[in-house]
């Protein structure tokens, strides 16, 4: 039994009675914008010429959009905290006095998107940097200064960095030869080996 | 493409071969081969100890060169044999042992018109029980990118964040350090991790099959 996502405060029914005056394809649009955004550091779903817009749209001034698109973002924040079902969000949304047809069309809006979204949450870490991409060269060394014939296959290995934040790149170049490659190999075997254990 | 070596004083006619040194006599080694017919075994000796722990990777001083000087051996001399001799031994040791054979050493050693008496010496540099200290310190000093010193990870699993009440999801951590010296940490995701895991899969048996392949093609 889903707990109760949402109470009832004064600004929640102030908004709700908002909404309700809002129509219904209109709000399955900001609701979408909404959800593509959740969690998106430093963006809002809307940027300031298309909120002016929306004010003279749905005949709100700019106080009552604020309050309506934080709610709706509420919602969705919420909704996916507890990976609600659609049908536990109706219910739950009804509760609110929320229209029917309202609702349903916020439930519709969630089932669609819901998947995508927790699944980028659960991705979403507090590192740092995150490994991005792989790419590698393998080599064989004939020569050097000090070594006329000589045949050592190394291997550079090239691990991209991205931070969450799009902030920055950052490259790591390997050298490997190939005792130091069989080494790393095991190490990433013994990490492997723990994986697994927590799936048994 | 074979050379037929003409030397200034016409003794021998080398075999299809270019001599160990390279095609011409490099000019740090012509430069001493007049000089050191005056030179004394015991000098000699001396002067090739320390090339020899040059060669390992050990620091010559200043100091150990200007121990050896006497009235008849000035300095200058003293360096001359000293570069001349360590161009000498450099350039036989670029070739490995099995490529370059004894007797061919010590024909070019002729042809060098070294004396006779240093030959033994030189030879034991070359063929003897240093060589294999000299080969892994010229191996370690190669040219090379980063290589990782060392590998710290953690396997952790986020029970709830702060955005999501159940997660369950594995992730990787890696602290890297680096022979140069930088200390890298990231996560990795499992995807991720799988993919770095084939892909060094991949190479180490594309470098498995390139030393089978190239041992039979490249011969030494």
């Amino acid at each position: 039994m889903a707990a109760f996502m949402f109470t009832v405060t004064p600004s929640i029914q102030k908004a709700v009675s908002l909404i309700n005056n809002i129509e219904k394809s209109k709000i399955s649009l900001l609701l979408t914008r909404i959800l593509s955004k959740l969690y998106i550091v430093e963006s809002r779903p809307f940027t300031d010429e298309e909120e002016e817009k929306l004010q003279g749209a749905l005949g709100v001034s700019s106080e009552e959009l604020e309050l309506v698109l934080q709610t709706l973002e509420f919602f969705v924040q919420q909704a996916a905290y507890h990976s609600a079902k659609p049908q536990v969000l109706s219910t739950q949304l009804k509760e609110l006095q929320i229209d029917d047809d309202k609702v349903d069309c916020i439930a519709e809006v969630w089932t669609n998107g819901a998947y995508g979204v927790i699944n980028r949450l659960k991705s979403k870490g507090l590192a740092c940097k995150k490994l991005e991409d792989i790419n590698w060269r393998l080599n064989l060394q004939l020569a050097q200064s000090t070594k006329v014939k000589l045949k050592a296959p190394n291997t550079l290995l090239e691990l991209a960095l991205k931070s969450d934040d799009d902030e920055s790149k950052e490259r790591i170049r390997l050298d490997f030869s190939h005792e130091e490659l069989y080494q790393f190999y095991q190490q990433l075997e013994t990490i492997q080996q723990q994986l697994d254990t927590l799936f048994k | 493409m074979s050379i037929i070596q003409v030397t200034g004083t016409g003794k021998s006619v080398a075999p299809d071969r270019t001599p160990f040194y390279g095609a011409r006599v490099p000019s740090e080694i012509k430069s001493i081969i007049k000089p050191i017919n005056k030179l004394d075994q015991d000098v000699f000796r001396k002067i090739l100890k320390l090339i020899v722990a040059s060669l390992e990777g050990n620091q010559v001083e200043y100091d150990d060169i200007k121990q050896l000087e006497t009235n008849t051996l000035t300095e200058e001399i003293l360096v001359l044999f000293f570069t001349g001799l360590t161009t000498l031994l450099k350039s036989a040791l670029k070739h490995s042992a099995s490529s370059l054979k004894q007797e061919m050493f010590k024909d070019d050693l002729v042809e060098l018109q070294i004396p006779n008496i240093f030959h033994d010496d030189l030879t034991s540099v070359v063929f003897g029980s240093r060589r294999p200290k000299i080969d892994s310190h010229s191996n370690d000093s190669r040219p090379r990118f980063a290589r990782l010193e060392n590998l710290k990870w953690r396997v952790d699993v986020a029970i709830s964040t702060s955005v999501l009440n159940r997660v369950l999801e594995p992730s990787v951590q890696m602290e890297m350090t680096l022979s140069d010296g930088s200390i890298k940490t990231f996560e990795v995701p499992t995807s991720k991790f799988h993919e770095l895991r084939y892909n060094v899969a991949f190479i180490l048996k594309e470098m498995e099959d390139l030393e089978k392949r190239s041992i039979l093609k490249i011969k030494d």
